[in-house]
């Protein structure tokens, strides 16, 4: 049997009022307009609970377009969930700060694109960012940790010294620097978000002065872009051993990624339990282990740390999923990453494709 | 910050430690993340209730285990536990 789930991404929606170009969601995310109801949700929250996942991620799009969140948050509390809501913050009130604490959330995470409203209006393609700063406030005022997640890109490395003093001034428990990963959208853009070498050099020389600096007080985790590491990110912590994603229309991953991988027949929820897809489907199986992997992963000292990497960017850069992750140095692919980081070394005149139903529906 | 053993030890307000059913363990959980406990380290989570001080620690365990000779280990946990913000200290 394989290792029980621990954490559960719930995607209520991909309805987002923002229209960042980094968003991971598929480029065609307007075709799946059928969200899981209510009594759907509770299902899947019991079935995964029962199973051992115990942290929660409320996601989407912008999860606080559910009507039913603050229901479904209860619902999780009760059940023992660690909960979680991933949001951008936007449209979220005094009073839903208040009613979401009561309902028993536990933590929220708040994006933010940059530290200047030009730019993080930019960015997110709406006007967030007084109300983004409006709403940490009332967020530690109520007693939440907070997590501000900020995801970066050639656009906004620049502005991560002013980033992290806002973090401190909003008295963050914790900050994500999240180098973009390129998945969905990022992909699709991706020529116009990957930094230069250079550029993450100096953010990388920041973030750790901070680090230090704020040890103790805040915490600040850096997410190193898997591009210039010529090593490959654990996906997953490895494929069906701890992540499950479920997407607005009831899809079950083994990661947020995964529904872009074809005939990949991920299971739904509306006609699976959460043990079955977990222990006996196809997708979930797929990966787990190491008999699947072709070389040069399969004889490797780093298989059992890596995993082969993030099977969903193999299949992205080179086709097929089972190739070796192309950002490790050993991938026969590794030159498809070394272009795109050249390339990065050039100016950039492109302009960036929003995530919006409009360009969806054009990209589908 | 140093493990101080005039004062009394609490988990951090921002985590929670909780025993898992399906697992049959105890974890810590915080914002995003969870960190599995073996038994040692849920047996000294569990006395940091803001109670006890270093020296109750030892004991307590010392007497429920029937045993000594525990303080280096608990003092090695205990410090990584701060280190880490999993655990507070106060008056």
């Amino acid at each position: 049997m394989p290792s029980p789930p621990r954490w559960l991404l719930a995607e209520l929606t991909y309805r987002c009022p923002l229209q960042c170009p980094y968003c991971s969601n598929p480029l065609d995310y307007a075709k799946h307009k059928d969200e899981l109801s209510t009594d759907d949700w509770k299902r899947v929250l019991k079935q995964s609970r029962e199973m051992g996942a115990v942290q929660l991620g409320f996601s989407g799009g912008e999860p606080l377009v559910r009507k039913d969140l603050t229901e479904l948050v209860q619902y999780s509390h009760q059940l023992g969930y660690y909960t979680n809501l991933i949001t951008s913050a936007y449209n979220m009130d005094e009073k839903k700060v208040i009613e979401l604490k009561k309902a028993g959330l536990d933590h929220i995470q708040i994006s933010l694109q940059a530290s200047s409203k030009e730019l993080n209006d930019f960015i997110a393609g709406t006007e967030t960012f007084e109300h983004k700063k409006k709403t940490a406030q009332l967020i530690k005022k109520q007693g939440y940790p907070m997590v501000l997640c900020v995801v970066l890109h050639r656009q906004n490395i620049h502005q991560i010294e002013s980033i992290l003093d806002m973090a401190i001034e909003l008295e963050a428990d914790f900050v994500e620097l999240a180098n973009t990963q390129y998945y969905g959208w990022a992909q699709h853009n991706r020529d116009q978000l990957l930094p230069s070498q250079l550029q993450l050099q100096q953010a990388e020389k920041i973030a750790k002065r901070y680090q230090t600096s704020q040890k103790g007080k805040m915490k600040i985790y850096y997410v190193i872009p898997d591009y210039y590491e010529g090593k490959p990110k654990a996906c997953m912590n490895g494929w069906g051993t701890t992540f499950l994603t479920i997407t607005p229309d009831g899809l079950a991953l083994p990661c947020h990624s995964a529904r872009q991988l074809p005939n990949f027949d991920c299971p739904s929820v509306k006609e699976n339990s959460i043990s079955d897809i977990w222990n006996n489907s196809i997708a979930f199986n797929y990966f787990r282990g190491d008999n699947w992997m072709k070389e040069p992963c399969r004889s490797c000292d780093e298989k059992d740390k890596d995993f082969a990497g993030c099977h969903c960017q193999s299949f992205l850069l080179t086709g097929d999923a089972s190739n070796a992750d192309p950002a490790c140095k050993l991938s026969p692919h590794h030159h498809l990453i070394e272009k795109a980081t050249q390339q990065a070394e050039q100016d950039n005149e492109h302009e960036l494709v929003f995530r919006n139903t409009k360009n969806s529906n054009r990209l589908s | 910050m140093s493990l101080r053993t005039d004062q009394l030890i609490q988990i951090h307000s921002g985590y929670r430690l909780q025993w898992e059913e399906a697992q049959q363990i105890f974890v810590l959980l915080y914002p995003e993340g969870l960190i599995e406990l073996n038994q040692s380290s849920a047996e000294i989570l569990q006395l940091c209730d803001g109670q006890h001080k270093l020296a109750d620690i030892i004991q307590t365990l010392e007497s429920k285990f029937s045993t000594t000779g525990l303080e280096n280990d608990i003092i090695n946990f205990l410090t990584i536990a701060l280190d880490n913000g999993w655990i507070t200290q106060h008056a």
